[in-house]
């Protein structure tokens, strides 16, 4: 089975020591992500909690992850997983210095095609409503189906 | 009434209407042809029907006494694309990270 990767190159003025500080910390994740117990050693299981948001109707999850690389400063790797395993990925950064800053290379991989079959309902909610908002505009013009309830074979 | 995408998500939240969907990717099929595969009542499954085509996800014909049920692929969209809402998901994290090295490296 094919999987997708999302890759992404991030340039930062901040020296690469600072970069890897708001990778690898707690705190710094907690900052920019979410609550977490991270530890930078390889074999460490740590989660990320992402909260409740009860106007979009999101009960909140949690991710699971294993550190799997931790190199500092150029290079971490973990796990991401959610529910009971049906999204099985992995998050990776490396770090290089560019210039007086540093380039980080992200990438998740292992994205599959069923996952995202089974797992919609989840990228629905993890998007707090976000989704939503893109969808109907994506829809706003498409050709869609003729609606079901116009269908005279479905009145009783 | 349109229909909007959340309805989709939902659909194919529970894994009987998922595998419905399954069954109906070889192609149409009557009610009993479904109900066959499950081990639920002919009500429950005529309700879990329901909640599809509510979603757009199928279509229902009638031939006589049969009803057949057939999948609407492209409705699917919203759900194979779902990958492009992690990738924003990372963009407004990344966001925030830059944010986070812009606060912590000033003091």
């Amino acid at each position: 089975m094919t999987t997708k990767t999302i890759r992404r190159e991030l340039k930062f003025p901040q020296s690469p020591a600072a970069v890897w500080r708001a990778l690898a910390t707690s705190e710094a994740l907690a900052d920019w992500m979410y609550p977490n117990d991270f530890e930078p050693r390889v074999g460490h299981r740590f989660t990320f909690r992402v909260p409740p948001d009860p106007r979009a109707k999101f009960d909140g999850l949690t991710v699971h992850c294993e550190v799997l690389r931790c190199a500092p400063p150029s290079e971490l790797e973990f796990t991401w997983v959610v529910g009971d395993g049906w999204l099985d990925t992995r998050v990776r950064y490396r770090i290089e210095a560019d210039g007086d800053g540093t380039r980080v290379l992200f990438e998740h991989s292992g994205f599959k095609e069923d996952q995202a079959f089974h797992g919609a309902e989840f990228g629905w909610k993890m998007m707090h409503g976000k989704l939503a908002k893109t969808l109907e505009k994506a829809s706003g013009g498409a050709a869609l189906p003729s609606p079901v309830s116009d269908n005279p074979a479905l009145k009783a | 009434m349109m229909h909007t995408e959340p309805g989709v998500f939902g659909a194919i939240s529970h894994p009987a209407r998922r595998r419905m969907l399954d069954l109906l990717v070889d192609g149409d099929r009557p009610v009993n042809a479904i109900a066959e595969n499950f081990e639920m009542s002919r009500p429950a499954v005529s309700q879990h029907l329901r909640v599809l085509l509510d979603a757009g996800l199928v279509t229902e014909q009638r031939h006589g006494r049969e009803r057949r049920y057939r999948l609407v692929p492209e409705r699917l969209e919203p759900v194979r694309d779902w990958i492009a809402h992690y990738e924003r998901f990372w963009d407004d994290n990344f966001a925030r990270l830059r944010r986070h090295l812009e606060k912590s490296t000033e003091q």
